[in-house]
């Protein structure tokens, strides 16, 4: 048991204590022992975190007696990366996911308290949350001991050097988007503690608890939609600056595991703002409010798991199975149960429309505003659709038939086009509906409408089409893939000037200022989506790419003229090279054994390869080879030639060589050693040192028909110890419209060279701040459901007004 | 009929169309042992692999590959549809190893040629000797002189000095695309 362990473990008790009382008190109505609980809740929070607390500091100490740290870490790595290693792995990942929740959990219990039976439920399913993932921690520990790795080996030992942190996630875009995502993840699970909560209510014949809460439930969607944006977001930065794709977007399986959930949650906020109680949507919203987290588990499990790879291998075990456990126990309560109750009781769907849009034509009775928002929450269920199927049939075809086939991006790219189109178009009518009545929207839709077709059909040259056809393709891929890219631009700008139109009159009319920035807050958030979309299929159709090579590329004079890049309006001048190894001169105990340690590890180490140091404490000379004596122990170190080495006795050495164990009757240990791998501490051979990371790259100046665009370093860094995995270093020129993206292959004396040209990037990121900014705007201020609104202004729903109330946003008392 | 429900049942179809068609549309990657890039066939099973090889007394080119590598995409486009690349594998016994499956074989052949990104390809005797290996993208032409240096070697006898990281020392420069985010999970 160490530490780490005992903090999990008591945290995973007191979970489980608080989840019991909390269970006991909503069955059987009595708050006996009910005081205990939120001691309890702030003890698992608080024990949650000193565990992550107490990770981090073993990652910054670098305390490689915990397997997890040596997997993970390395002494060359500069503090900010060897806190990021925490959450480099599954392990660590739940546990700082079980630590946000815990916090989560745990601010919402002491803003709101439990004053009513069913809020007790709600207590009951986020603490519950939290225990599962601090049993999940217990099962597979990022607390292991290292020697779990090394099991031959012998008490208290631990290894001299970590394995190092992935190269990939050696980037300040990595430092943050993981805690943003499980900020996220964690925010959801109060949603789905409500909505699961409502459904229980539900089935014991209450009349469920959303219509009280739906004000909470809308903020902490909101609050994790926000997250949920800027974690995809800076996913993607992420992979434009490291992956060296030249996009932001490649339909992976972790990219698109982390758009489901963003995409269903979009869709459950418009269906929570279609929600009225008793009426429309009473079974829907809060149906999908319960399943938004249990669509992030089971895309967590499927890129987590290993499972669906390959059906057959639950043998995995370990954080793998217990993701499919929550996700099953996830889906019962989120997803089946809101299906049983919908399908057990009597739709009277017919009072539905019944409250608006009767009066003229049948047309007026279909078109309604909530009929519209009806539509949104479908298109983006099929949106999600898309994606959740291409992340599933792979798995379920291969399962059935044995055949493996492919998803390319081909097929989320030319789904999703259509529908997201549709989804523009609507957006500009149920806008332009709103202010302008049904005749005259109907006519804008069918101009806008075919204006799309039109747009869809004319293509001014092979670039706009959005795909290129291949004969193997089936009909339907090679009719959209043959759509040209300008079928775009009507639904964006329909979009665009329906949502300015509408938004501008309403906040002309208002003389509220809360409601003004709400509508400010809206109208960001839809033109930023329209922009978003409008930038993402022109940056992949209209980058483009063309290399050139240089050669006697190395140390020293390099030939600088100017070279053309292929067929591009691009020049490139290679102004040097450039070439660095790390670690320089490390300590020779982060990397090398010391005599004490050699005998201790003593006999596991017979054969294999080690570097030792120590002082020369005796030296004898033979004829064929110098033994050195260590810290006057039983190691010696046996250099191969004939005096030859420079040592002394007193002089403290490094040597690198196959240990011998008792070899020669003399000494317990020898290192056979070489001239080549023994030398002085404080400038040890090379060839004993270990090289982490070899960053190679030219300096370049990339010119265009407009003089100089950018000038920097373009590379690689190469990771020797890694299996040789190679990181980019890119130079990117982030122009208004254009980015220009230099990456280079140097090696051998040659450079090899690419300068892409990524459009529409500034553009892109543009939109992405105007989501944020416009969401904030929403959260904080929107007259019926803000955060300040219910902090000011004691609301009718007792105490949800404050729970959901964001850390460092300021409440404005007045 | 109340719109909402006529809508609601209309998505049912257009999901269920979807799903459909696009599951049976899907290129069909492998089956019965092999697997399929551009216009090549790979085989699948290493086992059967190194014997046919050694009957035929001819090198192993192993594909180290997944279905979202971009570069692997490129390869499909730019290498394994052009006739010059596909004459030459002709004299190679081609298997193809997607990084993401999980199978025992898949699984052991990463770990032997130390291989955690894709794309990668090895090429080996049929005693699973390195002759020569291309980290990453390599432009045709490049990749054409790979596969020519290994067949040179194998045919001379000799092989690459370890096989353990980056060796095709004779190979020409390449520009392996280090697409790898074979490990974004773990960040997720």
């Amino acid at each position: 048991m160490n530490p780490g362990t005992i903090l999990l473990a008591l945290a995973f008790l007191s979970g489980v204590v608080s989840t019991a009382l909390l269970t006991r008190s909503y069955l059987v109505d009595d708050d006996r022992y009910l005081s205990y609980v939120p001691k309890l809740t702030a003890g698992t929070a608080v024990l949650l975190v000193a565990a992550l607390a107490h990770l981090t500091y073993q990652f910054v100490s670098l305390d490689y007696s915990n397997a997890y740290v040596w997997e993970n870490t390395a002494a060359y790595l500069s503090v900010l990366y060897r806190v990021t290693g925490v959450y480099a792995a599954n392990e660590g990942s739940v546990l700082l996911w079980a630590s946000i929740v815990a916090v989560v959990a745990l601010i919402a219990g002491v803003t709101r308290g439990f004053p009513t039976r069913r809020g007790k439920l709600v207590h009951a399913l986020t603490i519950g949350v939290v225990t599962y993932f601090s049993a999940m921690l217990l099962l597979q520990s990022p607390f292991a001991s290292v020697r779990t790795a090394f099991p031959n080996a012998p008490p208290g030992f631990t290894p001299t050097s970590g394995q190092g942190l992935n190269p990939l996630l050696v980037d300040p875009y990595m430092a943050i988007h993981p805690p943003v995502m499980f900020v996220s993840y964690a925010l959801l699970t109060m949603p789905f503690a409500i909505g699961a909560a409502h459904f229980i209510a539900l089935f014991r014949g209450d009349d469920g608890l959303f219509s009280t809460w739906v004000g909470s439930v809308t903020r902490w969607l909101r609050l994790g939609w926000l997250f949920l944006t800027a974690a995809v977001a800076l996913g993607g930065l992420w992979s434009y600056t490291v992956l060296g794709w030249g996009g932001i977007w490649a339909w992976d399986p972790v990219e698109t595991a982390i758009l489901i959930p963003w995409l269903f949650l979009t869709a459950t906020l418009h269906a929570v703002t279609n929600y009225r109680p008793g009426g429309r949507y009473r079974i829907l919203a809060p149906a999908m409010t319960a399943s938004v987290f249990a669509l992030a588990v089971y895309t967590t499990s499927v890129v987590r798991s290993g499972v669906f790879r390959s059906i057959h291998s639950f043998a995995d075990g370990g954080i793998g199975a217990s993701f499919l456990v929550l996700m099953g126990v996830t889906t019962v309560l989120g997803v089946v149960l809101p299906l049983a109750y919908w399908a057990m009781t009597e739709e009277s769907g017919d009072d539905t429309s019944g409250t608006e849009g009767t009066d003229e034509s049948r047309l007026a009775r279909w078109v309604t505003r909530s009929n519209l928002l009806h539509l949104a929450v479908l298109l983006f269920g099929l949106l999600t659709f898309v994606s959740l199927w291409g992340l599933s049939f792979p798995v379920l075809r291969s399962a059935m038939t044995g055949l493996e086939v492919s998803v390319e991006s081909h097929y989320y790219n030319l789904w999703s086009l259509p529908l997201v189109l549709a989804l523009l178009l609507l957006l500009g009518f149920y806008m332009d509906y709103d202010r302008e009545g049904l005749r005259r929207s109907l006519a804008g839709l069918a101009v806008f409408g075919l204006a799309t077709l039109v747009g869809a059909a004319v293509a001014p040259s092979e670039t706009w089409r959005l795909a290129s056809a291949r004969p193997g393709d089936a009909l339907i891929y090679q009719v959209i893939g043959n759509a040209s890219a300008l079928s775009v631009l009507p639904p964006v700008a329909y979009a665009i000037l329906g949502t300015v139109k509408r938004t501008g009159g309403r906040i002309a009319a208002t003389g509220s200022r809360d409601a003004k920035l709400k509508e400010t807050g809206i109208t960001l958030i839809h033109v930023g989506a329209a922009l978003l979309v409008l930038s993402l299929p022109f940056m992949y159709l209209f980058a483009g790419q063309a290399s050139v090579m240089a050669t006697g590329v190395a140390a020293g004079a390099v030939d600088t003229s100017q070279r053309d890049v292929g067929t591009s309006s691009y020049d490139i001048r290679v102004l040097g090279y450039e070439r660095s190894e790390f670690p320089n001169d490390p300590e020779p105990g982060t990397y090398a054994l010391t005599s004490s340690q050699v005998l201790t590890r003593g006999q596991s180490l017979n054969t294999s390869v080690q570097t030792v140091h120590g002082t020369v404490t005796a030296i004898r000379e033979g004829p064929r080879a110098t033994v050195v004596q260590l810290d006057d122990s039983q190691v010696w170190v046996g250099i191969a030639g004939n005096g030859t080495v420079g040592v002394e006795t007193g002089q403290e050495i490094v040597a690198r060589g196959q240990v011998m164990w008792e070899f020669v009757p003399t000494a317990d240990a020898i290192v056979l050693a070489g001239p080549e791998t023994v030398g002085p501490a404080d400038d040890p051979p090379d060839a004993a040192v270990p090289t982490r990371v070899i960053a190679t790259g030219v300096s370049v100046a990339v010119y265009d028909d407009n003089g100089l665009v950018v000038s920097g370093v373009a590379g690689q860094r190469e990771y020797p110890e890694q299996g040789g995995l190679q990181v980019r270093d890119v130079l990117i020129d982030r122009g208004p419209l254009v980015d220009t993206y230099v990456i280079a292959g140097v090696s051998d004396g040659t450079a090899s060279m690419s300068v892409k040209r990524v459009p529409f990037m500034t553009l892109m990121r543009l939109s992405i701040v105007s989501l944020l900014v416009g969401m904030v705007l929403v959260l904080l201020f929107d007259p019926r459901h803000g955060v300040r609104t219910n902090s000011i202004a004691g609301y009718g729903e007792s105490a949800s007004s404050s729970q959901s109330r964001p850390e460092g946003v300021t409440e404005v008392s007045d | 009929m109340n719109p909402r429900k006529a809508m609601t049942i209309a998505f049912f179809a257009a999901l269920l169309g979807i799903g459909y068609v696009s599951m049976n549309a899907a290129p069909v990657l492998s089956g019965e042992g092999y697997s399929h890039h551009g216009e090549t066939r790979w085989q699948t099973d290493y086992a059967d692999a190194v014997e046919t090889a050694a009957a035929e007394d001819e090198p192993v080119v192993i594909y180290f590959w997944t279905t979202w590598c971009t570069y692997c995409e490129d390869y499909n486009q730019n290498h394994y549809s052009d006739p010059a690349v596909r004459s030459e594998l002709d004299d190679f016994t081609k298997v193809a190893v997607n990084l993401d499956s999980d199978a025992e074989d898949a699984t052991r052949l990463q770990q032997r040629y130390n291989v955690n990104y894709p794309p990668q390809h090895v090429i080996v005797t049929p005693d699973g000797e390195v002759l020569t290996r291309i980290p990453g993208y390599a432009p045709t032409e490049d990749f054409l002189t790979y596969l020519e240096t290994a067949e040179e070697r194998y045919q001379s006898g000799e092989t690459a000095d370890d096989g353990s990281v980056t060796t095709a020392t004779a190979g020409p420069t390449s520009t392996p695309g280090s697409a790898a985010a074979s490990t974004t999970e773990a960040a997720q």
